[in-house]
């Protein structure tokens, strides 16, 4: 797939709770190495759009393309293989607590035989050292900082060599000291080329990192554009006033 | 009181070893059917979920007492067992007696199930399959194994109430503990000693039943919190 082209697509996407219409009509499209932030005030459908994107969120309208292919229309089997190339990066880390950290990470891999055990296991060590966390291959989540186990699950997601890493507010659940180490591990993610979309209410960071910021509200995107954009130039109202809330 | 034991010792032996094994069979098809009917339960498939919620409430809501009896005499129509004498009572007794334990003990262990895996949090499943792994694996690797640290206690008490309860056998003429004991008693013109005897030993067994489970926690609990 050559640079610039779409690995996602999203039309008409719209999802309900019951008769809570929590997404309106949103499309946009991540092209290959972009990084696209989501901004938006809590309840504004940030986490569900993303969550529709890998099908955690089911029974929504639209369309969601992930190099080409159907997402919604997907059977079991095809999804499987759509999300092991979709890695997610929750806001509660969601490790496995009765796996080591290399467990943790080569679980799926040995499972779903993308690779060998030894195979595993070296990549493993390899994404350990990446998220600096070399130490800790035998350690037990429990016994690790929010963010040393935030680096593990970032770790655990790219050990299925995803094409795109979907990032949901990774550093909302972090004591401060913490946030700077995971966002650093993002950052050099991003340089990598990796293809990122991210919720966060670290603007800075978003202002640094974005290609592309869509800032949503009630449902839709509101507003969209480069960082340079939203955080400088836009006349949208909604996107100023919670932008000054937020800075 | 207790002279009776130099001569009457081996029944007691035979009615322990008895008890024994009807409860190991009955815990493991306790834990079978629990895990059989627990997917049920949670099942999306209304039907299978109605029909593990039927039998969970006829088990519970009826005496272990009629249970056994009524899957003694049914089995016993249906079920060729050829009358092998086993442990002082025939394999045709001991046979629908353990799985009448397993199907009572199912129920509850399929309700202990339940409640540890509503416990374990929605996201470990949503990271499992966000992996890409399937629901089975999902459920089978991730949910269970932690579902299981945390349902032990009660788990460790069905086991030791199924124990017990196992002493209901004895209406259907499964020569276990409390069968043997009564046989004792009714030779003594006594039944105080022996019951007395009975009971020690339904103490003994649970009470290291218990101590096998506190330790599996224990081992269980130690692991989670290694650092490196
Ligand atoms: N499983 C669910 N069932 C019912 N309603 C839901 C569910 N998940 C989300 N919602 C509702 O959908 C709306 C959008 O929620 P969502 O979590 O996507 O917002 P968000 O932008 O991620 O907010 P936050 O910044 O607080 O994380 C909210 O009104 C929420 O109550
Ligand atoms: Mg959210």
């Amino acid at each position: 797939m050559s640079a610039g082209e779409s690995i996602i697509e999203v039309s008409s996407l719209k999802k309900a709770f019951g008769d809570n219409v929590v997404l309106k009509d949103i499309s946009f499209d991540v092209k290959k190495s972009e990084k696209v932030v989501l901004i938006g005030p809590s309840g504004s459908g940030k986490s569900t759009l993303l969550r529709c994107l890998n099908r955690l969120e089911d029974d929504y309208e639209g369309k969601v393309l992930f190099e080409g292919e159907n997402v919604n229309g997907a059977s079991k089997e095809k999804l499987r293989l759509l999300r092991q190339k979709m890695g997610m990066v929750f806001q509660q880390f969601n490790l496995f607590p009765h796996k080591t950290v290399l467990e943790n990470i080569t679980f799926s891999p040995i499972k779903l035989k993308i690779a060998t055990p030894q195979e595993a296991i070296a990549h493993a060590h390899e994404l350990l050292k990446q998220v600096d966390l070399s130490e800790k291959a035998d350690a037990y989540p429990q016994s690790l900082s929010g963010g040393q186990q935030q680096r593990v699950a970032i770790a655990r997601a790219l050990a299925m060599n995803p094409e795109v890493m979907l990032f949901d507010e990774p550093t909302s659940a972090l004591d401060p000291e913490m946030v700077g180490d995971v966002l650093g591990v993002m950052e050099r993610l991003a340089k990598n080329g990796m293809t990122m979309i991210i919720v966060t209410h670290e603007m800075s960071f978003a202002q640094n990192i974005a290609d592309k910021v869509l800032f949503m509200d009630d449902g839709m995107i509101a507003d969209s554009g480069t960082a340079k954009h939203i955080f400088k130039e836009t006349n949208n109202t909604r996107t100023q006033s919670f932008l000054s809330k937020v800075m | 009181m207790f002279d009776f034991l130099k001569q009457y010792y081996p029944v007691f032996v035979e009615g322990t070893a008895q008890t024994i094994i009807i409860s190991i069979i009955g815990i493991m098809i306790g834990i079978l059917l629990g895990l059989i009917f627990v997917m049920m339960r949670l099942s999306k498939i209304k039907f299978l979920s109605y029909i593990a919620r039927v039998y969970i409430a006829i088990v519970r809501g009826t005496p272990a007492m009629i249970q056994v009896m009524l899957i003694y005499y049914t089995l016993s129509k249906v079920l060729e067992v050829p009358q092998i004498q086993f442990l002082g009572s025939g394999l045709d007794r001991v046979i629908p007696g353990s799985i009448a334990l397993g199907i009572n003990s199912g129920a509850y262990t399929a309700e202990i199930f339940r409640s540890g895996i509503i416990s374990i949090s929605n996201g470990q499943t949503e990271a499992g399959l966000s992996l890409g792994l399937s629901d089975r694996t999902t459920m089978f690797s991730i949910v269970l194994p932690q579902a299981v640290r945390n349902i032990l206690p009660a788990l460790g008490n069905e086991f030791i109430s199924l124990v017990k309860e196992s002493s209901v056998l004895f209406y259907i003429g499964v020569q276990e503990v409390t069968a043997q004991a009564l046989g004792v008693g009714g030779t003594l013109y006594d039944f105080v000693p022996p019951l007395i005897v009975a009971a020690l030993i339904y103490f003994v067994l649970t009470f290291i039943l218990s101590q096998l489970m506190q330790l599996l926690e224990k081992k269980m609990g130690r692991k989670y919190l290694r650092s490196n």
